[in-house]
């Protein structure tokens, strides 16, 4: 029984044209029994920056609650938002800190340059190493489905609309694939405007 | 305590439906950088802010300090440090340098302005022998006795809106400073309201300053006019 397999969950993350996506099931469960059917994976860490966080559940909530508590203090001191590169390196840095005994999440960011609103997706290991690129990149007990799924269904240069299809569909069947993912999904378009946040109804089970 | 006597003002103010700071921004020098938007205010966490009055390099380790104190709360308990805890925790660590190591206190006085829901809005004022209290209305630095009396004088605790509170620090700006004109560079203010469900921390764009110290203004030339009017009808 692999401790990255006893809650189940996954994420991906999509680039757009001037638009990322990042999406995860809503499943917690423990081991084969679903507890709860609203535990979403990805956080909002600034205004156009997110980052999901699939793996142990407990390790989900406290790498999101420390995560918080760095970018925080980054904000207060350089009086600005962060960058989404730079949040990948903080996530890193963290990660490694617990080298010998990590935290057994899987992370991806994706978020738009507060300033000049370029669109950035990146995933990292259990011990942080960065992996950036410019098409998707998904983590969890569904991961092999959702490579399969992402690399027929993504094309460079969708709109949000086209995005937000895209995603919802490669999600949707990797997951029904999996016994411990699923139990509907949570979709975040995120636009140099607005963040369009959507949750989809699949196969409940 | 002295070179706080001679820094930039702070005054702090409670209304029914908010709190502010103002400070006197000391360093407009033609020469000087204009990196910073903030001079004297700092944010501290979404409910609370501070102003500071001293020696400046004191102040920065102190805010860095109460920044870390209160995104530790955060992280432990998952919900913002009510606004006395963090006062009390800095003070404490204030009040060390008085008493052990050899070392000498924080030559700083500071203003936090702040929401919680136990307590609604507060005031506090810290020295820097770490004793502290909570106020409705409240003065540091330059002229800081001046200003205070004047905010005996005229403050209401009951029914004041933060419009007003605006005005009246306004008022008291002007009348305690040495410089003769103020204007929005010379004075940063900052309030602190509830949204909904979350604090708002807004500094005060240079514009916004210019129109209450516009409005102040029009308001003492009307008040000194009506005066001289009356002066004039009881003499004649």
């Amino acid at each position: 029984m692999s401790i990255m397999s006893y809650n189940g969950g996954d994420v991906i993350a999509m680039m757009g044209k001037n638009c990322v996506a990042i999406a995860c099931d809503r499943r917690f469960g423990i081991q084969a029994q679903t507890v709860s059917t609203d535990f979403d994976k990805i956080f909002e860490m600034g205004p156009k920056l997110f980052v999901g966080l699939p793996g142990l559940a407990t390790d989900t909530q406290t790498v999101a609650q420390r995560l918080k508590f760095r970018l925080n203090l980054y904000t207060l001191r350089e009086n600005r938002a962060m960058k989404p590169k730079t949040f990948m390196s903080v996530v890193s840095n963290l990660l490694y800190e617990k080298r010998f005994g990590p935290y057994f999440i899987e992370p991806v960011v994706a978020g738009l340059d507060p300033k000049t609103n370029e669109p950035f997706i990146c995933s990292l290991d259990l011990i942080g190493c960065p992996m950036v690129t410019d098409d998707f990149v998904v983590s969890g007990t569904a991961s092999e489905q959702m490579y399969g799924m992402c690399e027929s269904l993504w094309q460079p240069d969708l709109g949000p609309d086209d995005l937000f299809e895209t995603i919802s569909q490669a999600l949707m069947n990797a997951v029904d694939r999996d016994a411990v993912s699923g139990w509907s999904a949570k979709d975040y378009v995120i636009e140099a405007d607005k963040v369009t946040i959507k949750t989809l109804k699949a196969r409940m089970d | 305590m002295e070179a706080i006597g001679h820094a930039g003002t702070c005054l702090g103010i409670i209304a029914e439906d908010g709190v502010l700071l103002a400070a006197e921004r000391r360093n407009v020098h033609k020469l000087l950088d204009e990196g910073y938007f903030s001079d004297k205010i700092y944010k501290l966490h979404d409910n609370m802010a501070c102003s500071v009055a001293g020696i400046t390099s004191d102040a920065n380790v102190l805010t860095n300090e109460l920044r870390l104190i209160a995104q530790r709360y955060s992280l432990q308990y998952q919900e913002p440090i009510p606004c006395e805890q963090l006062v009390s925790w800095l003070c404490d660590i204030k009040q060390a340098y008085t008493q052990y190591g050899g070392l000498r206190p924080f030559g700083v006085s500071i203003l936090y302005m702040g929401w919680d829901k136990h307590y609604g809005f507060q005031l506090y004022q810290s020295d820097p022998s770490g004793n502290y209290g909570g106020w409705k209305a409240t003065c540091i630095g330059n002229n800081s006795s001046a200003a205070i009396s004047m905010l005996k004088q005229e403050y209401k605790s009951e029914g004041v809106k933060l419009a007003e509170a605006m005005k009246l620090a306004v008022k008291v700006l002007s009348k305690s400073l040495d410089i003769t004109k103020l204007t929005h560079e010379k004075v940063e203010l900052a309030t602190l309201t509830r949204d909904g469900n979350s604090c708002k921390i807004t500094i005060m764009t240079a514009t916004d300053v210019q129109k209450l110290i516009d409005e102040y203004e029009a308001d003492e030339a009307k008040a000194s006019a009506e005066k001289k009017e009356k002066e004039k009808a009881s003499k004649s």
